[in-house]
């Protein structure tokens, strides 16, 4: 597992990254509170004061005004990303394997047909990462009302990959290594 | 609740454990708890899902209500309502 993570490429400039381990024995308390000091190392590169990011009361973390952030973990790494400026933000890192049956399951044929090899260059593993990122980026504010990630639908487009729900459309990144895929969405 | 109620939610714990390599995380989770408050990712809740397809013997509706998938208690009260 790698200890630190880059920034997929094209994402905004003015995104942070911040990375924690998840220390033994690896379990919710333990990745929450990694996930929180990912969170703080994020917003101190970013410039926040307030290093907080407490719950609201569904269960999200809740940001500094003017630093959208989300926050991702695995058993072993947590991460959080930053964007000062941006309406919201949403992080996913995946290392468990992403099954066929599991790949039918969140992607319609379309996005198999056109986003898996040979003709994408997307593991299905990378598409889950990218619809939950996107999941966490449009329920942010809670908007959309309730709904199920797996309804995303994902297209290409030059850079990046678009993600739609009810029309409302954000870009997602991903970055693809061995034991895991990276993906961040951004609304502004 | 009905024998088949308590059956089915047996069943899925057993998913849940088969999922999880040991009862150890799944022991704490409630029957009533959200599932992904209490630290189950997205990749094995669908992991769970597609177990339960195979365990029950049924396809989960497009239109499935993210309620239906929040808990112990609603998965199993979906599965009963099917078979009822």
């Amino acid at each position: 597992m790698a200890a630190e993570l880059r920034v997929p490429a094209g994402v905004d400039p003015d995104a942070v990254i911040g990375c924690r381990p998840v220390p033994w024995p690896h379990g919710p308390a333990q990745q929450f509170a990694a996930g929180r000091r990912a969170a703080a190392a994020a917003l101190a590169s970013a410039g926040s004061a307030d290093r907080d990011v407490p719950r609201d009361p569904d269960g999200r973390p809740c940001f500094p005004r003017g630093f959208a952030g989300s926050i991702s973990h695995t058993d072993h790494l947590a991460v959080a990303v930053v964007v000062p400026g941006a309406e919201a933000v949403g992080v996913d890192i995946e290392d468990m394997t992403v099954t066929p049956r599991m790949a039918r399951f969140v992607l319609r044929e379309r996005e198999r047909r056109t986003l898996l090899p040979p003709v994408g260059v997307f593991t299905p593993r990378d598409l889950f990462a990218v619809k939950e990122a996107a999941f966490k980026a449009m329920n942010g504010a809670g908007a959309l009302g309730e709904f199920l990630f797996w309804r995303i639908e994902l297209s290409r487009s030059d850079d990046a990959l678009v993600a739609s729900y009810r029309g409302e459309p954000v870009p997602v990144w991903v970055r693809s290594e061995a034991d895991l895929s990276f993906a961040v969405a951004i609304r502004r | 609740m009905s024998d088949t109620s308590v059956e089915v939610r047996q069943r899925i714990r057993e998913l849940l454990v088969d999922l999880f390599n040991g009862d150890r995380f799944v022991g704490t989770v409630s029957d009533s708890v959200s599932l992904r408050e209490a630290g189950v990712s997205s990749t094995a809740l669908v992991s769970l899902l597609v177990a339960m397809e195979d365990a029950f013997g049924f396809e989960w509706d497009d239109d499935v209500q993210p309620e239906v998938l929040r808990s112990i208690d609603s998965l199993a009260g979906y599965v009963v309502a099917l078979r009822n």
